[in-house]
């Protein structure tokens, strides 16, 4: 059976880390990127059934890889935003560019995945 | 062949000057080609350097990540929980490893919460990385004392409070400001218990930190703060009322109103702003009484008050004052005037025939 796949756009590489593990432990297939402009290759490369990405990233944020995603490639993949304290504004620009689901940091891991099943099952 | 012979007369043969400058360019020559060695050197180590951090980063990364998931449910550390901590004990020894360990811990402590979290608590204690931490309060230097401090902090190491207490009054601002947001970010209002004993004045920008902090969390239950208001620090005074004002605190009424009478202006002007913001149409009423008995900043802060809480009832109160010798006040009077009766306003702007009243009625009239 083919695991979904997931790309994860995230600065803190230990974050991302911890979450490949804990998501791969899932069954679920993880592509790290280090920045936006990264996710946006991964995205298309890989065609993922779900995209995590944090809203602070380097080159291109999180609200443009959204945005490139709903806009210029048309795609409704399933995107779950993480947001840090005083960044409220931008989750609601994500949800009004097409975002899914946001989880503030810090948050705990286990709930992200019981998110994800929601949203795109194991 | 270099023929030397011909080289050699040629600069036997020049004129001092010439012979001078031949000299100093080979001397900035050659300082170049040193200069140029040496920064070769120390790009070469700086990246050197700088790839052993990361290696020493993903591999401390990937340790803490599975000392993360190699955990039970019981709570107690696990072999493998062990042997991982061992691995880190040795490396820690060596500063810059620890500074790396050290970091890696603290980004990871910002992003996770719940049962993980607790582990990362667990880690650091265990690896002995609170011991170092505790070292660094007993430095000599101040700068240390602070990092130590705010490490402490960011690891949430309450039982360090004891050993800090003793820099609240310490003489550099750094170390001051690190104790306070450390008692404050552990102990929330209860850790404002450090103001009873400060001396030194809060800076305004550790006002705001701490004001940010305690509102991050969810209780919101606010101790007594008339000890503060009174407190001889007007630093202490200014920042009792910045919470009487955020936490709406009604029943320090009383000494509020002994704080307009206090020695320092910033203290009372703030006082008649705090006073407007709990009690409104009260206090204006009570400053009303008092005006001529207020400082010239007061009564202008007054005015501005006047101009949020104005009625109709007080005309005669605001056209008392539209001659008044401070151009201010009259500006200020004047709009008020214009708020609460505009036949009047239009009547004065008529009757006033001083080219300084005029310039006045046209600027009230843009606004």
């Amino acid at each position: 059976m083919n695991k979904k796949k997931i790309v994860l756009a995230e600065d803190n590489s230990t974050l991302s880390l911890l979450l490949k593990f804990r998501l791969e432990k899932e069954g679920y297939e993880l592509f790290v990127a280090t920045d936006g402009k990264e996710a946006l290759e991964l995205i298309e490369s890989q065609s993922p059934d779900l995209i995590l990405s944090d809203i602070m990233m380097p080159f291109v944020s999180g609200l443009e890889v959204i945005s490139h995603l709903r806009n210029k490639l048309n795609l409704s993949t399933p995107i779950i935003v993480f947001s840090s304290a005083g960044q409220e504004e931008m989750v609601l620009k994500a949800f009004n560019l097409g975002a899914n689901d946001f989880m503030g940091k810090p948050f705990s891991p286990n709930e992200l995945v019981i998110r994800i099943k929601r949203l795109i099952g194991t | 062949m270099v023929d030397y012979q011909y080289i050699y007369d040629y600069y036997s043969n020049t004129p001092h000057l010439i012979k001078w400058v031949w000299w100093v360019s080979a001397l900035l020559a050659i300082s170049i080609i040193v200069l140029a060695v040496y920064l070769k050197f120390i790009r070469l180590s700086l990246r050197k350097k700088s790839n052993e951090t990361a290696k020493f980063k993903s591999e401390y990364e990937a340790l803490l990540v599975e000392y993360l998931y190699s955990g039970d449910e019981s709570g107690k550390l696990t072999d493998s929980q062990k042997l991982i901590i061992n691995r880190i004990k040795d490396s820690i020894k060596t500063p810059s490893k620890r500074k790396i360990i050290v970091s890696v811990l603290y980004n990871l402590m910002n992003e996770v919460s719940g049962e993980m979290s607790d582990s990362i608590k667990t880690f650091y204690y265990e690896t002995g990385l609170i011991y170092y931490a505790f070292e660094r309060l007993k430095s000599k230097k101040w700068n240390i004392i602070g990092k130590g401090i705010s490490e402490l902090r960011r690891f949430g190491i309450d039982e360090a409070s004891h050993v800090i207490a003793p820099f609240i009054n310490h003489p550099k601002s750094e170390v001051r400001s690190e104790t306070h947001l450390y008692m404050v970010n552990l102990f929330l209002f209860e850790g404002l218990s450090f103001l009873d004993n400060l001396k030194a004045p809060l800076s305004e920008w550790i006002q705001i930190q701490l004001l940010e902090t305690l509102q991050r969390f969810d209780n919101q239950e606010i101790c007594d703060i008339r000890p503060w208001l009174k407190s001889e620090n007007n630093s202490v005074v200014l920042f009792a009322l910045k919470l009487a004002q955020i936490y709406n605190q009604f029943e320090v009424k009383e000494t509020l109103m002994d704080l307009l009478a206090h020695e320092n202006k910033e203290i009372r002007i703030e006082t008649i702003d705090v006073l407007a913001h709990l009690y409104g149409i009260e206090a204006k009423e009570m400053l009303k009484t008092n005006f001529n008995d207020l400082s010239l900043e007061e009564q202008i802060s007054f005015f501005k008050l006047l101009e949020k809480l104005v009625v109709p009832d007080d005309e005669p109160f605001v056209e008392a004052y539209l001659f008044h010798k401070n151009f201010e006040i009259q500006l200020l009077a004047l709009k008020i005037l214009k708020e609460i009766n505009f036949d009047k306003y239009i009547g004065f702007t008529k009757s006033s025939n001083n080219n300084k009243s005029l310039a006045m009625v046209k600027a009230v009239k843009m606004l």
